[in-house]
C-alpha cells in the first residue's frame, strides 16, 4: 500500500491484507477491460478515422498506451486517463486555495494545480456588501480583505487568456478562519452536488475542495448582506486590530471552544486516515469513520494509529460488500 | 505549504493551550513511530525512521583508522546530516547548508559530548583495536527525506536504530608490531560484533509555544514556536547533551522545568523505541 507506513503487528497486517483483498474482489469487473498498462495495445477500429490523444503513441502500426490508466473514447478521440493525475480544474468546481501574492486588482492563489489561480477584485463581494464599481481606494485596500497566506474558498469561473480565474461572489465563499486545512490527493475527492457541508450537530463547516484541499473549521454564520448594519462595520475593524495587538489573555478568550475543537480534530483525523488508505472521501464515509472512532472509545490521536487504520479498512470492505449485495 | 494564515495560527496556538493539538494529540504525545532497519545493505548498519510526515535515514560505516594522539584509547565517530531536496524545494543546492550544519552539530553534542570526548553517549573506547595504533572510525550519516517537523528527534532515533543494527567486523591482530609500524590486521568478513547501544541516548525536543511546551512538533507548530530545547537522555536518566534553538530567551527556571519534563517523556520514548527497533530487527531477519 503506497505510503502506508505504520507500526503494524502481525495480526494487524493479516487483517489489513484480508480487507484490501476483499475490496479488490468487490471492484467492478466491467472496467477491467478498459484498464491498460504501459505498452498495452489499445483496441481500435483502424478503418474508422481516429485521433490519438494523451497517453497513446503509435508503435509498429499499433496504438499503444504510454501510461497506466483507463482507456476513454470521446467521439473519435482515444486517450488514456491516468488514475492518479494532477488536479484538473473544471468550470464550477468548488476549491480551497491559499493566497500567494497580492497583485494589482487581483490575488494569486495556490490551488494544487500546475498554474496559480487568479481571483479578481471584481469577482468578490466587498465587505460592506454594497454592489458598486471598484475604485482606486478599493485597490489600495486589497490587503485589508485578503492577505498573503490566507485560506479562501472559491469557485472556478473558467480559463481566461491570463490563466485560471475564480470567483467568490456568494456569501458562502471567502476567507476561512478558525480551523485547519488538510491536503489530500485530489483524485480522492469526486465531483458531487455539494462540497460545502455544515454539520450542525457539531457546529462545524467541512469543505471538500475538488483540488484536494479540505477545510475543517468552526461554523461561521453567513450573514445576509442586506441586513448588515453600520454597527457591524466598526466591530469587524476592531476585532481585526485585536488579533494583531492583543495580550495572551485576550487571545485565549477568542480560542475555539474545546468541544468544537475535539470534533474538528476527529473529523480531520478521519480524513487523514481515509487519504492514507486511498479511499474516496465523501461526507458519508467521513461521518461513518468518525462514529466508528467514537464507538470504539478511542482517543482522538489514536485515530491515526495502526489499530484504527485496520478497523477503517475492514469497515469500508464491509460497507461496499453490503452496498453490492443490496444493488 | 508556505506560511499559515492568521486564523490557522490562532487555531494551532489555541490547540496547544487547550491540550488538544491539530491531530488530537496531547502536548506530550508522540506520533506513531515506524522503524525499519537494514535499509542500506552496503553499510555496516542502517535504519529508516518515520514519525508522521517526517522521514529520515541513518547509516553507519566503519573503517579502520588511527586514533588521535591526544586520545590514544578512543575510536573516532563523525556525524553528518544532509537534507535532501525531496524534503523541501528550498533545500536544493546550498539552501540546506545552514539546517544541515545545525542538525549535525546538535547531534554531535547530544551523542558525542564535548571536544575532549568527555560525556559521550556512545562509548568510544569500545572502538579501539590496538591502543594508540589502530581503531575503528565510525562515519554516521543522516539523510532527511521528508520533513514535517521534529527532525532532531527522528534523527536521534534513526541513529540509535542504525547503531543497534551495526555489525563491526571482528579483527585479529596478526603480529605485535614494534614502534611506529602498523600491526598486521586480519579483518573477518563473516564474524561481526554487534555494537552495544544500551548507553546510546534518545533525543527529546521540547518546543515552547506561548506558555506551554509540546513534544514532537509538526511543521505548522514549529512555525509558531518561540524557542525549543533538545535534551538527550540515556537509559539511566542522565543528560548527555543539551541544545537550545530559537530567538526568544528563556528564564533558567523554565529551562529546569523543561529538562524535568523531557526526562519524564524520555522514559516512555526509550521503551517505545527499543520495542520498535527489536520489532524491526525481527522483521529483517525473516
Amino acid at each position: 500500500m503506497r505510503g502506508l507506513k505504520l507500526p503494524l503487528t502481525q495480526t494487524q497486517k493479516v487483517r489489513l491484507q484480508r480487507a484490501l483483498e476483499k475490496l479488490e474482489a468487490l471492484s467492478t469487473k466491467a472496467n477491467s477491460n478498459a484498464s491498460v498498462a504501459i505498452a498495452d495495445t489499445i483496441p481500435v477500429n483502424y478503418e474508422d478515422g481516429f485521433l490519438k490523444g494523451h497517453g497513446t503513441t503509435e508503435l509498429n502500426g499499433e496504438v499503444v498506451a504510454t501510461v497506466c490508466g483507463v482507456v476513454e473514447r470521446v467521439n473519435k478521440l482515444v486517450y488514456v486517463r491516468t488514475l492518479r493525475a494532477r488536479y484538473k480544474p473544471e468550470v464550477g468546481d468548488i476549491i480551497v486555495g491559499r493566497v500567494i501574492e497580492v497583485a494589482p486588482k487581483r490575488w494569486r492563489l495556490d490551488i494544487n494545480y500546475s498554474q496559480d489561480a487568479v481571483l479578481m477584485l471584481s469577482s468578490i463581494n466587498l465587505p460592506d456588501g454594497i454592489q458598486r464599481r471598484r475604485t482606486a481606494e478599493d485597490e489600495l485596500n486589497m490587503r485589508a480583505i485578503f492577505e498573503e497566506n490566507d485560506v479562501i474558498c472559491a469557485e472556478v469561473r473558467g480559463f481566461q487568456h491570463d490563466g485560471l480565474h475564480l470567483q467568490a461572489r456568494s456569501q458562502k465563499y471567502g476567507k476561512l478562519q478558525r480551523g485547519q486545512l488538510l491536503s489530500i490527493p485530489s483524485y480522492l475527492v469526486k465531483r458531487r452536488k455539494q462540497h460545502w457541508h455544515y454539520l450542525d450537530e457539531y457546529g462545524i463547516d467541512l469543505i471538500l475542495g475538488c483540488n484536494g484541499f479540505v477545510w475543517v473549521g468552526e461554523h461561521v454564520e453567513t450573514k445576509d448582506e442586506m441586513l448588515v448594519d453600520q454597527a457591524d462595520k466598526p466591530d469587524s475593524q476592531t476585532s481585526k486590530t485585536n488579533d494583531h495587538s492583543t495580550s495572551l489573555e485576550g487571545q485565549e478568550q477568542t480560542y475555539t471552544p474545546l468541544e468544537t475543537r475535539q470534533n474538528i480534530c476527529r473529523i480531520a483525523n478521519a480524513i487523514r486516515v481515509l487519504s492514507m488508505l486511498g479511499f474516496v472521501v465523501t461526507i458519508e464515509v467521513v461521518m461513518e469513520v468518525v462514529n466508528l472512532g467514537v464507538s470504539q472509545n478511542m482517543d482522538t490521536h489514536e485515530m491515526l494509529g495502526s489499530e484504527f487504520c485496520v478497523l477503517v479498512a475492514e469497515r469500508e470492505a464491509e460497507r461496499r460488500s453490503q452496498k453490492k449485495n443490496k444493488g | 505549504m508556505n506560511g499559515l494564515s492568521l486564523g490557522e495560527k490562532l487555531f494551532v496556538q489555541g490547540g496547544i493551550a487547550q491540550d488538544l493539538r491539530s491531530d488530537g494529540r496531547k502536548r506530550l504525545t508522540y506520533r506513531p513511530i515506524y522503524v525499519e532497519t537494514g535499509v542500506i545493505p552496503q553499510a555496516n548498519g542502517s535504519a529508516r525512521v518515520r514519525m508522521g510526515g517526517t522521514d529520515v535515514i541513518a547509516s553507519v560505516k566503519a573503517e579502520i583508522g588511527r586514533p588521535s594522539p591526544l586520545q590514544p584509547n578512543k575510536g573516532k565517530v563523525s556525524i553528518y546530516v544532509d537534507c535532501s531536496p525531496t524534503a523541501a524545494p528550498v533545500f536544493e543546492g546550498r539552501g540546506a547548508e545552514e539546517l544541515s550544519t545545525e542538525l549535525s552539530v546538535a547531534l554531535q553534542r547530544c551523542l558525542l559530548g564535548g571536544k575532549s570526548g568527555a560525556g559521550a553517549g556512545i562509548d568510544l573506547s569500545s572502538l579501539i583495536v590496538v591502543e594508540g595504533k589502530v581503531c575503528w572510525d565510525l562515519y554516521i550519516d543522516g539523510l532527511v527525506v521528508s520533513s514535517d517537523g521534529n527532525l532532531l528527534d527522528a534523527l536521534g532515533a534513526a541513529i540509535k536504530a542504525a547503531l543497534s543494527n551495526t555489525g563491526i567486523p571482528r579483527v585479529h591482530v596478526a603480529a605485535e608490531a614494534s614502534g611506529e609500524d602498523q600491526p598486521e590486521l586480519d579483518i573477518s568478513d563473516e564474524e561481526f560484533l554487534q555494537f552495544d547501544t544500551s548507553g546510546v541516548p534518545v533525543i527529546v525536543t521540547l518546543t515552547k509555544v506561548g506558555r506551554h511546551y509540546i513534544v514532537d512538533a509538526t511543521l505548522d507548530e514549529e512555525s509558531e514556536m518561540s524557542s525549543a530545547l533538545s535534551v538527550s537522555i540515556n537509559r539511566k536518566g542522565l543528560i548527555c547533551g543539551l541544545t537550545k534553538r530559537g530567538g526568544a530567551g528563556l528564564d533558567p527556571s523554565v529551562i529546569l522545568d523543561m529538562i524535568s519534563v523531557a526526562k519524564h517523556v524520555s522514559e516512555q520514548l526509550t521503551d517505545r523505541l527499543d520495542s520498535e527497533i527489536s520489532a524491526a530487527e525481527a522483521v529483517e531477519e525473516e
